[in-house]
C-alpha cells in the first residue's frame, strides 16, 4: 500500500503500523511526533495503529527553537 | 535562601529559561544550557525533512531539564492547538510555550487567537505558558483561562531592545498572581537583572546568548545576572530622589 509521509509517497507491506513506518525512516529512537489523516497519534499506541491505503501521515520531532 | 520558582506546582531552582534556537553547533548550545544552570528549555516542533534530517537535538540535552515546546510557526489558534497536541501525543510533556505570531515583520504575537488558543489547551489539560505583548488586562485574561504564567516579551524576538516595554511589564508583574516570565527582546544581562529587580519571577532568554561571541560565558553571566536582580528584588530596590551625600556635611578638615 502506498501513504503519504510529509508529503512523500511509502510504500508499505499490508498490516504496517506507525512503528513499522518509523523503523523503516530510521526513526525507532528519540521523538517522532506523528499525525494520521490530521489526528494526533498516542506515542504508546504506535505499535497499534495500523496504516491504511492513502493515508496522510505527518513525521515531526523536536529541534533547535526558542 | 529558599527561592524557588513555583509553575503549576513544580519547583525550579533556576529562574532563567533557556531557548535552544540559533547555537552553532549543539554542543555549544549543551555547554550553554549547562553554564546558565537552567531547568526549562524550550525546543520548537517540525515536519522531519528526511533528505536533511540533522541531528536529534534532545540526545544533547540533560534528562532533567524539562522540554517546553512551543507552538512557533502557528500563525492562529487552530494552528497552535494541533502543534501542541502532536507534541503532548507523541511523548513530550504536557507544558507548552503558546506563541501565535502572525506577522513576520516585527514578530509580533496575535492577542486575539493566543486567548482562544489558551482557553482550548487549558481545557485539554495542558500547562499553558503563553507568550504575549505586555498588555495588563490580556494578562488578567489569559491568568482567568487558567495559564500557568504570562511571558510578556520586553522587545521584539531576537532584537535585543532590552526593556522597551518595562512599564506595562511592571504593571502585570503587580497585578499577576501567576509567576512572570519577561520572554523576548533581552539582549545583555544587565536587562534581565533589571527585569528581575523589577519583581519579574523569571526571564527567557535565547538570541542574546546564542549569538554571543561565546554563548557559554554569555550564559553564566545570564545567569548571575538574574541571581543578582532577584536578590536585589528581595533586598529591596532604593526609589529614585533628590541628591543626598553619603558622607558626613560637617567636620571637613
Amino acid at each position: 500500500m502506498t501513504v503519504d509521509v510529509n508529503g512523500r509517497e511509502q510504500e508499505l507491506a499490508p498490516g504496517a503500523t506507525v512503528a513499522t513506518l518509523l523503523a523503516r525512516l530510521g526513526l525507532e529512537a528519540g521523538y517522532a511526533l506523528v499525525e494520521r489523516n490530521g489526528e494526533p497519534v498516542e506515542r504508546a499506541r504506535y505499535a497499534d495503529v495500523e496504516l491504511e491505503e492513502a493515508d496522510r501521515l505527518v513525521v515531526a520531532r523536536p529541534v533547535a527553537g526558542g | 535562601m529558599h527561592d524557588t520558582l513555583t509553575i503549576a506546582g513544580r519547583e525550579f531552582g533556576s529562574r532563567l529559561l533557556l531557548g535552544t534556537g540559533k547555537y552553532d553547533t549543539f554542543e555549544t548550545m549543551r555547554e550553554a544550557v549547562a553554564a546558565s544552570g537552567t531547568e526549562i528549555v524550550t525546543v520548537a516542533v517540525r515536519r522531519i525533512d528526511f533528505d536533511a534530517p540533522g541531528e536529534d537535538i534532545i540526545s544533547f540535552l540533560p534528562e532533567e531539564v524539562l522540554l517546553l515546546p512551543n507552538t512557533s510557526g502557528c500563525e492562529t489558534a487552530d494552528e497552535a492547538v494541533r502543534s501542541a497536541k502532536l507534541a503532548r501525543a507523541g511523548g513530550l510533556p504536557d507544558w507548552v510555550k503558546l506563541e501565535v505570531i502572525p506577522d513576520p515583520r516585527y514578530l509580533l504575537p496575535d492577542p486575539v487567537e493566543t486567548l482562544k488558543a489558551a482557553a482550548t489547551l487549558v481545557e485539554e489539560g495542558f500547562t499553558v505558558l503563553p507568550y504575549v505583548l505586555p498588555d495588563p488586562v490580556l494578562a488578567k485574561k489569559l491568568e482567568e483561562v487558567g495559564c500557568a504564567t504570562v511571558m510578556p516579551l520586553a522587545a521584539p524576538i531576537g532584537s535585543g531592545r532590552g526593556l522597551k516595554l518595562r512599564d506595562s511589564i511592571r504593571i502585570i508583574v503587580e497585578q499577576a498572581e501567576v509567576p512572570v516570565v519577561v520572554d523576548a527582546g533581552l539582549g545583555a544581562p544587565s536587562h534581565a537583572a533589571e527585569s528581575m529587580e523589577m519583581g519579574a519571577d523569571a526571564v527567557l532568554v535565547n538570541t542574546a546568548i546564542a549569538r554571543a561571541d561565546d554563548p557559554v560565558a554569555m550564559a553564566e553571566a545570564f545567569r548571575l545576572a538574574v541571581e543578582a536582580g532577584r536578590t536585589a528584588f528581595h533586598a529591596g530596590v532604593m526609589e529614585e530622589q533628590a541628591p543626598t551625600p553619603s558622607s558626613p556635611v560637617g567636620g571637613t578638615v
